[in-house]
């Protein structure tokens, strides 16, 4: 089975440095890029179903050149390729721009099975892998909580979270799964994977090498513009106690009580 | 004639969510700033029904039923329809920021080509038409974007407005389907309830959450009891939800639900900037952790530096007395 | 067109970084929550054992064939020092595992290599190295321990103290003396005692200021026998396979300091930016921010050092000891300054166990004491200097 997994490296929200730059595009810089956290749990999903039915991992992103290194950890985890699509005129890109693009890329992996976390931690809008099933007229199997496929009958089933349960759907392959959390939690590359990576393919594609696409994209045709960037309104003070269990539950209660939020 | 601002509804179980109806309300609005009409779009097996409600938050609403839909996934058919009564002046679209309306969104983007701006909290109008305000980075910045050209589609965040009826109940329009189909079927074999009765996370007035400092399943009893006494529910950060203490469906965060409830309790939980964006919003926020310095520490109003099983217990233990206190 | 890895050079490689962040997320999420209950116990942590072991953590130096990861020396020391930033304990098991193999990988043949490595790369397997005696500390030509040649065996009679996982090793390297008569360069040989084998026994255990999770034992050897195919190297070249251990020892518990120096610095300056005295967080004064400057500057200063000593190492040639031996001496030091000076940023709660300040300051002492007393490094880097064996 061919699994390609979509990737975005992203800037470490631990790192508490994630911010926009003066130009109000997000500051690189500034913070440390990882791979996004939910196409960590996608990937840890690629290679639960590798492991149970044999196949091949493709990493693919659409991200500034430096993106390497933050593919790497996903080829130490177990991917056992990556392209990564990098151009100049893609910086500021839309979402329709960075749908269109990575559309084509997908097209050439022939993949069976593509999978993209849910949202991610810099966008959080969680519209691209509906867009792209779209594009690309794959079914969509979103907000995944286990994915089966049946390879051999050519199809794949997927739990998908809705509230108060799930629903079991099913569609044929090649399909497209957008991939949660409840998939389980993704591996530590092992040390031995580290060192394998190291001789794992990290394809780097230009636009050109992309060919025709069917709309122009990239910053300069964004559609949409950012016009202020302003921190939140403050919070008021923190109240610290420090005091016994019993006091301590006594001044909770209080502060709720004045509140008017006990029942 | 002026385009219209379209709503998008969502059904569940016959009747239109409540991310719709604050959806609708706000869309209400914002189409009353822009000067144009507003209407809402229901698709699904039940529309016209629950067009009724919806009708009660929008001047307009247009029920499409499409019975077939009990056994697909929606979210391509749905956009596939809403397409079809889209005309190029219309605009912006809105729609709920939850599973099913990113898939319907993100499929309305490539079906009329329109871009998206995702995540808002509000709407405001100005010269240059609607402009989306979107925190970002957990809350650390709110961004404020506008479309260039045509307005496009906007995913609004659950939880980010009160929904408030229209003084009147607008008309509803039923009409037929007209997709061809909404491309790749997608089926649905089977749908299993998990958690019936229990207040869903996003509606609960109160939330107790726990984290890594909960420690295992069964420390999450003590807030059950915590949350059966204000009157809500549990939550879990994803250090608890990770570790399988309790399902994902109760995480909050990045990766989890965003809740705005009156009151967040959280127990053994840092706050860390993850969790910080499902639940900042909140209107009080109390917290007890062992950890002085922890993130809540510096949001939370109420910081309490102990152990969150004495005080938790202590706390039952309090708002037990005062409940037996104020009947007597 | 291909991306390949970062050249080495002076900065961290692609593939280095990525050993160090694996490293520290593994760290912070799965040991640091053990730290205090390890050191309050002091029991010995088989399962951040068992973790290290399932992450490869335990065969890093050992080479790629023999079943480890093949790692360089510099990858080992950043894996040690990102355990120890959270548990010195557990970082040492790294250590001590790589120190006491590294013996077998020197100087071992291939089917002596085939024989015990996979084990101990796999982690299935510990390894203590025991060349330290009562009587022999810092003058380790001083071994008494006695190896006698007995057909094609050995049999190994005397104590060695202070062995580290002595009591949990299932092999132990032991250095002996084989020729009594030889000059001090000369008289010992490397064993490898497997723990089975009678006449091998644990005589105590220390109860230690820091490092507690990690056991720390008196080994008596009372008539072992042992194959002469046990022997590693040949007979007299024990003492130079110990001092090309401790080319490549010495640089990891360097690491270890650095790792506890940053622990320090971590723990002191999150809480000098939220502690309030006198209405402002304690950070913002002169005094105390100078306190933490200049824990910042040792341990980077320590690092750096540490860093290059590394890769000089690595490459080989006659100034890898002094290299090793100043990398332990600044960062031990630089260990020992720092959490103390965290300690006293803390004040009163740096000195009570509800935050790992003082835990650190007792974890770091160890660091100038072993693999060489910090007096034996200057000594080693005196000799460099003036030329004299």
């Amino acid at each position: 089975m061919r699994i390609v997994v979509l990737t975005k490296p992203v800037p470490d929200p631990a790192s508490g440095q994630d911010r926009l730059g003066p130009d109000w595009r997000v500051d690189r810089a500034a913070a440390p890029a990882v791979l996004n956290g939910n196409d960590e749990y996608a990937l840890e999903a690629a290679l639960r179903l590798v492991e149970a039915h044999g196949g091949e991992i493709t990493l693919l992103a659409m991200a500034p050149p430096s993106a390497p290194e933050t593919l790497r950890k996903g080829l130490a985890m177990g991917a056992d390729r990556a392209v990564l699509v990098t151009d100049p005129a893609l910086a500021g890109s839309d979402i329709p721009s960075t749908v269109a693009v990575l559309a084509a890329a997908l097209r050439d992996l022939e993949a069976d099975l593509v999978l993209a976390g849910i949202d991610t931690s810099d966008g959080f809008a969680g519209v691209v892998p509906a867009a792209l099933a779209t594009t690309l007229r794959l079914p969509l199997l979103s907000n995944a909580a286990a994915i089966e496929p049946d390879p051999a009958a050519g199809r794949v089933r997927v739990r998908r979270i809705v509230q108060g349960g799930y629903d079991v759907l099913e569609a044929p392959l090649p399909a497209l799964v957008s991939c949660t959390q409840a998939l389980g939690a993704p591996r530590y590359p092992s040390l031995k994977g580290i060192m394998a990576a190291r001789s794992k393919e990290i394809a780097v594609r230009s636009l050109a090498d992309l060919g025709p696409l069917p709309r122009p994209v990239g910053g300069a045709v964004a559609e949409t513009v950012v016009v202020a960037v302003d921190p939140p309104p403050p919070r008021g003070a923190t109240r610290t106690v420090r005091a016994p269990a019993a006091e301590a539950a006594r001044e909770i209660a209080e502060f709720l009580a004045a509140r008017r939020l006990l029942p | 004639m002026s385009g219209r601002l379209v709503v998008v509804g969502e059904l569940a179980d016959g009747r239109p969510t409540r991310l719709t109806t604050e959806v609708a309300t706000l869309g209400r609005r914002v189409a009353e700033d822009l000067g144009r009409p507003a209407v809402g779009i229901l698709v699904g097996p039940d529309a016209a029904a629950a067009a009724e409600t919806l009708a009660g938050f929008l001047p307009e609403v247009v029920a499409v039923d499409v019975p077939e839909l009990v056994d697909l996934a929606p979210a391509p058919r749905v956009a596939a329809e809403v397409a079809t009564l889209v005309v190029p002046e219309d605009g912006p679209i809105l729609v709920g920021a939850s599973p099913d309306g990113r898939d319907v969104a993100g499929a309305l983007a490539v079906l009329l080509d329109r871009a998206v701006l995702a995540n808002a909290v509000d709407v405001e109008v100005g010269p240059e038409g609607p402009t989306t305000v979107t925190p970002i980075f957990g809350g650390k910045s709110i961004v404020r974007s506008r479309f260039v050209g045509r307005p496009g589609i906007i995913t609004v965040r659950p939880s980010s407005v009160d929904a408030a009826p229209a003084p009147a109940a607008g008309r509803i329009v039923g009409r037929a389907p007209a997709a061809a189909s909404g491309g790749p079927t997608v089926r649905r074999l089977e749908r299993v309830v998990e958690a019936s009765g229990e207040i869903p996370l996003e509606e609960a007035p109160v939330v107790v959450v726990g984290g890594r400092g909960v420690g295992g399943p069964e420390g999450f009893a003590l807030l059950q009891e915590l949350a059966a006494l204000l009157g809500g529910t549990v939550g879990a950060t994803r250090a608890a939800v990770d570790a399988g203490w309790i399902p994902y469906a109760r995480q909050i965060g990045q990766t989890g639900k965003v809740v705005r409830p009156r009151l967040y309790l959280g127990l053994g939980v840092s706050g860390a900037i993850q969790h910080k964006v499902g639940m900042q919003t909140a209107e009080t926020i109390v917290a007890v952790n062992r950890d002085p310095d922890a993130p809540l520490s510096e949001y939370a109003d109420l910081y309490v530096v102990g152990d969150l099983f004495e005080v938790g217990r202590a706390l039952v233990a309090e708002l037990r007395g005062r409940r037996e206190g104020g009947g007597g | 067109m291909v991306v390949s890895s970062t050249p080495p050079g002076y900065e961290l490689t692609e593939e280095q970084r990525l050993v160090r962040d694996t490293v520290r997320a593994l760290a912070d999420d799965r040991i640091a929550p053990r730290a205090a209950e390890i050191d309050r116990t002091g029991e010995f942590p088989w399962d951040v054992k068992a973790l290290l072991a399932e992450h490869d953590l335990l065969g890093l130096g050992i080479p790629a064939e023999y079943g480890g990861v093949g790692a360089d020396l510099l990858s080992v020391c950043l894996a040690v020092e990102q355990v120890s930033r959270v548990c010195a304990t557990s970082g040492l098991i790294i250590a001590v595992q790589e120190l006491a193999s590294l013996p077998i990988v020197l100087a071992g043949t291939d089917e002596q290599r085939r024989r015990w490595l996979p084990d101990l790369a796999a982690g299935r397997q510990l390894v203590a190295f025991a060349l330290t005696e009562p009587e022999a500390g810092s003058d380790a030509a001083a071994v008494r321990t006695r190896a006698v040649r007995d057909g094609d065996d050995y049999v190994i009679e005397g104590t060695k103290r202070f062995i580290t996982h002595g009591s949990i090793a299932d092999l132990v390297v032991v250095f002996a003396v084989t020729d009594p008569e030889a000059d001090r360069h000369g008289r010992m040989s490397a064993f490898v005692v497997e723990r089975d084998r009678p006449g091998f026994r644990v005589a105590r255990l220390e109860h230690k200021m820091g490092i507690r999770g990690s056991p720390t034992a008196e080994l008596v050897f009372d008539g072992v026998r042992i194959p002469a195919g046990n022997r590693l190297g040949a007979e007299g070249e024990g003492f130079a396979i110990a001092m090309r251990t401790f080319e490549r020892s010495r640089p990891a518990i360097a690491a270890q300091a650095v790792g506890i120096a940053q622990g320090a610095l971590e723990v002191a300056t999150a809480y000098a930016r939220t502690r309030r005295q006198f209405g402002r967080p304690i950070g913002d004064f002169q005094m105390v921010a100078a306190l933490l400057a200049d824990m910042d500057a040792a341990t980077e200063a320590a690092r750096q050092l540490l860093y290059r000593a590394c890769t000089v190492i690595e490459r080989g040639g006659p100034d890898a000891a002094r290299w090793a031996a100043i990398a332990k001496l600044v960062a031990g030091d630089a260990a020992m300054r720092v959490t103390t000076d965290a300690v006293q940023v803390l004040g009163g709660y740096g000195y009570v166990d509800e935050y790992p300040v003082e835990r650190m300051m007792r974890d770091a002492k160890i660091t100038q004491l072993y693999e060489g007393t910090q007096q034996i490094q200057r000594l080693v880097v005196a000799r460099a200097l003036l030329g004299r064996e």
